[in-house]
């Protein structure tokens, strides 16, 4: 079944229908949630306030639109609104909970290197900036869609990803070529 | 990495590290966490929305009838005992309709009863 399949069951009260569409995007939630929010359990609380209003407003999603755009976008404004209410914790560098994946101390030296500098560069970036990076790149999304999830013109998008990507190219130097 | 902003392909490299970076720990256990706090949610409709705006406003409602019906309350309590005017106008119709004097027995019987 595909998002929209889904969708239309869990709006039709199956909830393991909406456990599966949990499944497919919740880490692609977590993440955006983390770009904007930077912290660990804010991020995951923002995530699940998003979820659960998802949920709840399930039966105004259109079938005939993308799920994921729609879905982003509510955790999307559950992030802003928790930023906004000042609902965050105070920010502490997330290269902390990352394992280091099996590498020599040399190499896990340059990775916590590289991490420190893609955390240092995205605190930098504007939020939506960071999130369309997030969506764009690790993602693998569209620009429409990305248009969608932050309500905004797909050129304002490109513009987003544009800027987002020169500020992170500055940030990491050459350490990315090093870890080649 | 591919490092010019003007590619409009997705970065793999790029991605591969933005997902390292922000994916956080115990992926399975946030995804069941998610999953238990929806089974536990109630699903809402358009009723939910409506009885929210409405509980308030009946509540302010209810009060305010309340406070009203003080007051009739109160202001009924408050009324002087029926004075000599009130007991002209519960004078015998005849009284009033024919234009003609009462008869002074007919008045006096009247305020004696306390018409």
């Amino acid at each position: 079944m595909d998002d929209a399949e889904l969708a239309r069951a869990a709006a039709g009260g199956d909830p393991d229908a909406f456990g599966h569409l949990i499944d497919r995007c919740g880490l692609a939630a977590r993440r955006a949630a983390r770009a904007i929010l930077r912290d660990d359990d804010d991020a995951d609380d923002a995530v699940q306030e998003g979820m659960l209003a998802a949920w709840r407003a399930i039966e105004r999603y259109d079938p005939e639109r993308p799920f994921r755009p729609w879905l982003m976008r509510i955790v999307v404004n559950a992030a802003l609104d928790a930023r906004r209410r000042g609902k965050v914790r105070q920010a502490e560098p997330i290269v902390d909970t990352l394992e280091s994946g099996g590498l020599g101390p040399d190499r896990m030296t340059e990775a916590s290197l590289l991490r420190g500098k893609i955390d240092a560069g995205l605190a930098q970036l504007p939020e939506r900036q960071r999130i369309a990076l997030v969506l764009f790149d690790a993602e693998g999304w569209g620009h429409a869609d990305i248009a969608v999830a932050l309500g905004v013109p797909e050129g304002t998008v490109r513009s987003y990803v544009f800027h987002a990507r020169r500020a992170l190219r500055a940030s990491l130097g050459t350490l990315a070529e090093a870890m080649k | 990495m591919t490092m010019s902003p003007f590619d409009h392909q997705p970065d793999q490299e790029l991605g591969r590290m933005l997902r390292e970076q922000l994916t956080g720990p115990e992926p399975e256990a946030f995804l069941r966490r998610l999953r238990i706090a929806a089974a536990g949610a109630e699903r809402g409709d358009q009723w939910d929305v409506l009885s929210d705006w409405a509980q308030p406003r009946f509540m302010a409602m209810a009060i305010a009838a309340g406070m009203l019906f003080w007051l009739g309350a109160w202001a009924a309590g408050a009324v002087q005992p029926a004075g000599p005017g009130v007991a002209m106008a519960s004078l015998p119709a005849q009284t009033v309709v024919t234009g003609q004097a009462p008869a002074v027995d007919e008045f006096m019987l009247a305020m004696r009863e306390g018409r």
